[in-house]
């Protein structure tokens, strides 16, 4: 236990379970790790996704060496065949471990957020933190779920491996031409560079102030220093605000980007005839 | 001494500033006074050449026509020179625009660098900004200088222009056999997608712990309070590790800067020297899993 953590704890205790919810259910803290009834489930399910992915990367994987290292990073569990459909296959070959890795993941995955909310109620924080991991949880759904939906076949979805999904990945993009060509694809990757930058920039800037308050440095030198930067400061407050949108933001459009691809859009290279065919140019002789 | 001329001069500057009302809740409403200086200027006026520079090339690529110029811009780009030049100067329209405005770039990136340095210092802050910002530096270096110099060619380099930076990507990947089996490619794309991660953790938590004014960071790291103390045991619980109000941007800097450090060296090893092909070594390394098919002994 940390010094101050006793008397959260108890405050935690008295706070009221919300049982609709499954919240303030099995108030126990294992060591340092609350559990909770969300906690329970993510660890059931978790260690079951867990124990079925490894058991068929390293034992069954018919690529597998004898180097357990190397089957971890080449092994894979693949989606089932395009002429399963939607059915849910419960033969080996038909990709079995494929439907049962992903149920269970995407059961950890909400119960690990349920889990934040949890915690965070315990806590009188605000729920951002479970907002946030909402987001990038609403990727995996969209991904591995939802767009193979729209399209008819869970083969839609990417195959469980290190490697594979590396493959599968590099496929993708050139399966609809190109994702470089992808709007959204770009616009997702640049907050993805821009998250990179602004943590960069944040990380810097606390640590070029701290521990300095001896030599009279405050929030005020790090206003200056970006004013004369480049004219702007955002502030303690904002500039955690451009963190949370920006990284959120970079994770949504992304979803876009994967979602339209295959369902509205099969050539991303073709999607850009519109800006040569738009009509203002004839006016200019194009 | 001089810290306290500069704080005057500040003084005297502040009634020049403008306020963004719209922000208001949100962010600091604040802009300006910005600081020139003699860094700022030289970046300044190196960035305007270098836009100079790319515009005459763009120009006399549509014939300098304006509305071809709209039409175009997407796609127009400043070619590096073709490979038979090497590291010789070339010919203004066959690639010695791009060596002018890549010229001017780089300084433009230096002079900034030294200007973030000094207002850094100035304002007696510790000059972890500029350090930082050295790190992508290093990436630009990767990219438009080392690589082109370590295989004998600027034409290796990006050229200037939107699509041309996506094709380069694109090409460099596939030249040197896939960029999905370079292992420094992996660490740094870890680290992007990780450094989205962290800064989405940590904006996500201040924020959450606002009322308790976990904001404060500064503050926060010399004494920690309530907002961090709630904030620590969150993800204590959850996970069973927690940062502190000092260590959480030590991880910031160095995941974020890993990113560029990582890339840089991806790009710098990807030479006829040193891994001509990474798809080829990670068939030696023995990690390629559904294509092995492809590899020369599967």
């Amino acid at each position: 236990m940390l010094s101050f953590e006793a008397k959260y704890r108890q405050e935690a205790m008295a706070v009221p379970p919300l049982p609709a919810l499954g919240l303030g259910i099995a108030k126990i803290w294992i060591g340092r790790f609350y559990l909770g009834f969300w906690g329970i489930v993510a660890l059931v399910f978790g260690v079951l996704g867990s124990a079925a992915w490894f058991w068929q990367v390293l034992f069954v994987d018919p690529n597998r060496t004898n180097n357990p290292l190397l089957n971890f990073i080449r092994g894979q569990i693949k989606p089932p065949p395009p002429e399963v459909g939607l059915s849910i296959p419960f033969e080996a070959e038909k990709g079995f471990w494929w439907i049962f890795v992903v149920f269970c993941a995407t059961v950890t995955f909400f119960a690990w957020m349920m889990r934040q909310v949890d915690i965070a109620r315990l806590l009188k924080l605000g729920y951002q933190v479970p907002i946030a991991f909402g987001a990038v949880f609403s990727s995996w759904v969209t991904i591995q779920i939802l767009r193979p939906i729209l399209l008819g076949h869970w083969s839609e979805g990417f195959p469980l491996g290190v490697m594979a999904h590396l493959d599968w990945l590099s496929a993708f993009g050139y399966r609809f031409f190109n994702f470089f060509f992808n709007p959204f694809h770009a616009l997702g990757i640049t907050f993805l560079f821009g998250s990179a930058f602004v943590l960069s920039l944040h990380g810097a800037t606390i640590l070029s102030a701290s521990g300095k308050k001896a030599e009279g440095v405050t929030e005020d030198n790090v206003n200056r220093f970006y004013w004369d930067f480049f004219g702007y400061s955002i502030g303690e407050v904002g500039i955690h605000r451009l963190a949370l949108w920006a990284a959120v933001l970079c994770v949504l459009l992304s979803n876009l980007c994967f979602v339209l691809s295959g369902t509205v859009v099969q050539d991303w290279n073709a999607f850009w005839d519109f800006w040569n065919k738009a009509p203002f140019w004839s006016g200019f002789g194009f | 001494m001089a810290t306290e001329v500069y704080r005057e001069s500040f003084e005297r500057r502040a009634n020049k500033v403008i306020y963004l009302r719209f922000l208001e809740g949100l962010a600091d409403t604040q802009v300006g006074p910005i600081y020139l200086g003699m860094w700022g200027a030289l970046a300044f006026f190196s960035y305007l050449l270098c836009v100079f520079i790319t515009a005459i090339g763009f120009g006399e690529q549509v014939g300098w026509n304006p509305i071809r110029f709209l039409r175009e811009l997407p796609v127009l780009t400043l070619y590096p020179p073709a490979p038979s030049y090497g590291l010789q100067l070339a010919p203004l329209s066959e690639g010695g625009y791009w060596q002018l405005a890549t010229l001017f770039l780089t300084l433009t990136l230096v002079f900034w660098t030294i200007r973030i340095w000094t207002r850094a210092v100035a304002n007696q802050l510790r000059p972890m900004v500029p350090i930082a910002f050295s790190a992508a530096l290093f990436l630009y270096a990767a990219i438009y200088i080392i690589h082109p110099i370590s295989v004998n060619s600027w034409n290796e380099a990006p050229g200037h222009g939107l699509a041309a930076i996506l094709l380069w990507t694109n090409h460099f990947s596939v030249k040197y056999g896939n960029f999905y089996y370079n292992p420094f490619h992996m660490v740094s794309i870890y680290a992007l997608l990780g450094s989205t991660l962290l800064l989405a953790m940590h904006g996500a938590t201040i924020l959450s712990a606002l009322r308790y004014d976990a904001h404060k960071e500064i503050d926060e790291i010399e004494k920690s309070d309530e907002g961090t103390h709630r904030s620590q045991l969150f993800w204590r619980w959850i996970m069973g590790f927690n940062a502190t109000a000092h260590s959480i941007h030590v991880w910031a800097l160095g995941f974020a800067s890993l990113v560029a450090i990582a890339g840089a060296i991806g790009v710098i090893t990807s030479a006829p020297f040193f891994e001509p092909n990474w798809f080829l070594w990670g068939c030696r390394a023995d990690i390629v899993s559904s294509i092995q098919a492809a590899c020369p002994n599967p």
